[in-house]
């Protein structure tokens, strides 16, 4: 393991931590097995805070889910790889290998992070049973580390180590999550909805710490939500999923500003209601789509969409560079979306 | 600690206010009885010649109280008696105080019951893991029917066919009373050889009985605990299979113990049926012939017995909870 490490730390400047190609994930359903992510093309830039947003049931958890190689059953990844630097593909590892990768290569806080720990033991307790997961020798050193990130984010690391879950507040559970995602050293962390569950004071305190700790340890992020205020607080990078299917990415300011695709031009409208700008509001008409309502032919997004053709029914848009930096999956011309975006 | 106290507290006042219950609940039954066997007795002392001063004593002893006294009073008297630890004398068993009685028998069922109770637990949680763990395979199915089957078979007829198989057809097994009556009793080799292959049958029923009901008890349990978010996060973190089984063995077999304390009542209670079929004269089969004889005193120490043995195993179930459940320690 680290002669791969050492093999691939030279790696060039500006390159992908993580680069996903291809990546199709199915799930068993009555209906045979379903696609809930679809081809999916996405790099995370080294260092960069990438945001991944879309609807409930987009297929945003299980793409991040995809980078621990974790698809619960009866899903399982059918093609495609995740390329993680100083790893290789993730994809094609199991057993040991795989458990190795988890926690010290990737860190993961997950979406219920609420009740992430085991509330026999407490935190420190678990902190070890991690370090000897990981053939910690120093456990002394790993519990130092363990109260340093907890200090960096403002609570007693002392004390948080000495409890149990149900004596932790919300925010304070997840910071502990972070903490754990953390503590091996890993160099990318994946956040999946880290403030769904918390009132908007914690929220903010939250997201001030993970960008704290993402510029301090130089970590590469993905913010799973779908929230696009999160998005637009702390991300770089904006990715829009959409049935499966990542429909928009760039520049996080950049698609919050100028969207490409009338699906991420729906949700910032959807969210400008919710935010009460009642001048821009628009609703997001009709529902998401689940695996079996999907459309299985064509755009993924035409049953909603306003702009739709007679094209759209019959070729699936392909995910392309139209502009610099900027990508989009959609057949109509990127200046009429641009265009009616303007309100937005 | 301080929840912990109060909860016990609380345990040991319901449980308190249960075996007064119990015991006004039998001081109330001997009254509502036709015929009040009090007054029957006294009745038929006065038959055999006794002076009414000796035979109103005499009933006293029996019952604790007679019913020459205004009600009132007569429940105090028993009730007093009773804090005395003093349960009366038994009928059937002539003149010899109830306590002592009960004494006598009570080993005969506590030491089946509870081992039968400990095997089952053991073996019927280690297969709950299993078959819920390996839910989807064969043997994962197989294993889960095996309990269901079980747990739905009543009491009496696997008893009965317990004692047909390994006495009547194998005869590998003795049957009734609790050791050969040829042996000396005491802490010889024979005897206690003799002791254990007596029990076999009745702890095999009792385990039997609860095997299935621990197991898929502990299957749904786990696959409860399969399912919740610590145990996908702790994978995600790379904690070893090993780590996390422990993980889910211990957080699941939480619940159970409540249903541990319960149990004790059910297999007391059950005790009646199986000890009567294998005629071994445990503390079940003692109430059986007090109801029979019309030992009311007996009968009543019987019934607070059991009343006190779930008493205490709900408090035991308590502090095993709290051992291990950080969250009810505070
Ligand atoms: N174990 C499973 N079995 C079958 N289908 C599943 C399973 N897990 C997820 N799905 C389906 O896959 C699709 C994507 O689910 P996913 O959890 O990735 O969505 P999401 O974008 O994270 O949504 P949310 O915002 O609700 O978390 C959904 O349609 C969901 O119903
Ligand atoms: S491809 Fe067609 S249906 Fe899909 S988003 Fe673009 S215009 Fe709408
Ligand atoms: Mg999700």
């Amino acid at each position: 393991m680290t002669d791969t490490v050492q093999l691939t730390a030279e790696r060039a400047e500006a390159a992908a931590e993580v680069s996903v190609r291809d990546l199709t994930v199915l799930y068993r359903t009555d209906q045979g097995e379903l696609p809930a992510v679809a081809h999916a093309d996405i790099d995370l830039p080294t260092g960069t805070i990438t945001g991944l947003v879309g609807e409930s049931g987009s297929g945003k958890s299980t793409l991040a889910l995809s980078l621990m190689n974790a698809i619960p059953a009866p899903g399982r990844i059918s093609s495609g790889s995740i390329q993680v630097n100083g790893v290789g593909d993730v994809t094609r590892l199991e057993g040991r290998a795989l458990r190795r990768v988890r926690g010290r290569a990737l860190g993961y806080v997950f979406q219920a992070s609420q009740n992430s720990l085991n509330p026999l033991k407490t935190v420190g307790k678990q902190l070890l049973d991690l370090g000897r997961a990981h053939d910690v020798q120093d456990m002394r050193g790993l519990v130092r580390r363990a109260r340093e990130l907890a200090d960096e984010m403002g609570m007693d690391g002392a004390r948080v180590l000495d409890s149990y879950q149900h004596e932790l507040s919300g925010g304070m559970r997840q910071r502990v999550g972070i903490v754990l995602a953390l503590v091996l050293n890993a160099r990318v962390l994946i956040l999946d909805e880290p403030t769904t569950a918390l009132d908007m004071l914690s929220q903010a305190a939250v997201l001030e710490i993970v960008r704290k700790v993402h510029r301090q340890e130089g970590l590469t992020t993905l913010v799973v939500t779908h929230d696009m205020g999160v998005v637009s607080e702390i991300a770089d990078r904006l990715a829009v999923m959409y049935g499966g299917r990542i429909v928009e990415d760039g520049p996080a300011t950049e698609v919050l500003q100028r969207p490409a695709h009338p699906y991420t031009r729906a949700l910032i409208g959807a969210t400008a209601r919710i935010t009460g700008d009642t001048d821009t509001a628009r609703a997001l008409p009709g529902r998401p789509p689940d695996l079996t309502t999907v459309p299985r032919t064509g755009c993924v997004f035409r049953e909603r969409c306003p702009l739709a053709m007679d094209v759209c029914a019959e070729t699936e848009p392909q995910l392309l560079t139209w502009a610099p930096d900027r990508r989009r999956a959609c057949h109509a011309d990127p200046a009429t979306t641009a265009a009616t975006g303007e309100g937005a | 600690m301080k929840g912990l106290t109060r909860r016990l507290l609380v345990r040991l006042g319901t449980g308190l206010v249960m075996v007064w219950v119990v015991a006004t609940f039998t001081f109330f039954l001997v009254h509502a009885l036709p015929g009040n066997p009090g007054d029957a007795q006294y009745e038929q002392y006065l038959t055999q010649g006794m002076a009414p001063e000796t035979a109103r004593a005499k009933v006293a002893v029996i019952y604790g109280f007679t019913s020459h006294e205004p009600l009132l009073q007569q429940y105090t008297s028993y009730m007093w008696q009773l804090l005395q630890g003093n349960l009366g004398v038994s009928i059937s068993y002539t003149g010899e105080p109830v306590v002592q009685v009960i004494r006598a028998a009570l080993p005969w069922t506590l030491f089946p019951v509870l081992t039968g109770l400990v095997v089952s637990f053991l073996v019927g949680v280690t297969a709950g893991v299993v078959a819920a763990v390996r839910r989807s395979s064969r043997w994962g199915g197989l294993l889960s029917l095996s309990g269901s089957l079980v747990a739905g078979v009543p009491s009496f007829v696997l008893a009965l066919l317990l004692a047909f198989l390994f006495h009547t057809l194998w005869q590998i097994l003795p049957f009734g009373d609790t050791s050969d009556v040829t042996l000396e009793p005491g802490f010889n080799g024979p005897y206690i050889a003799s002791v254990i292959s007596h029990a076999v049958l009745p702890v095999a029923t009792y385990a039997l009985l609860s095997y299935g009901g621990w197991l898929l008890a502990m299957k749904s349990s786990v696959v409860s605990v399969l399912g919740d978010d610590f145990i996908l996060a702790s994978e995600l973190r790379g904690i070893t299979p090993l780590t996390r089984m422990r993980y889910i063995a211990r957080n699941a077999i939480l619940p159970l113990f409540t249903v541990l304390a319960l149990s004790l009542g059910f297999m007391f209670g059950g005790s009646v049926l199986i000890e009567d079929i294998f005629d071994y004269p445990g503390l079940g089969n003692l109430l059986l012939k007090s109801i029979g004889a019309r030992d009311y005193p007996l009968m009543g120490g019987a019934f607070l017995l059991i009343t006190v043995a779930i008493v205490l195993a709900n408090i035991l179930a308590e502090l095993l909870y709290s051992v291990i459940d950080p969250r009810v320690r505070r």
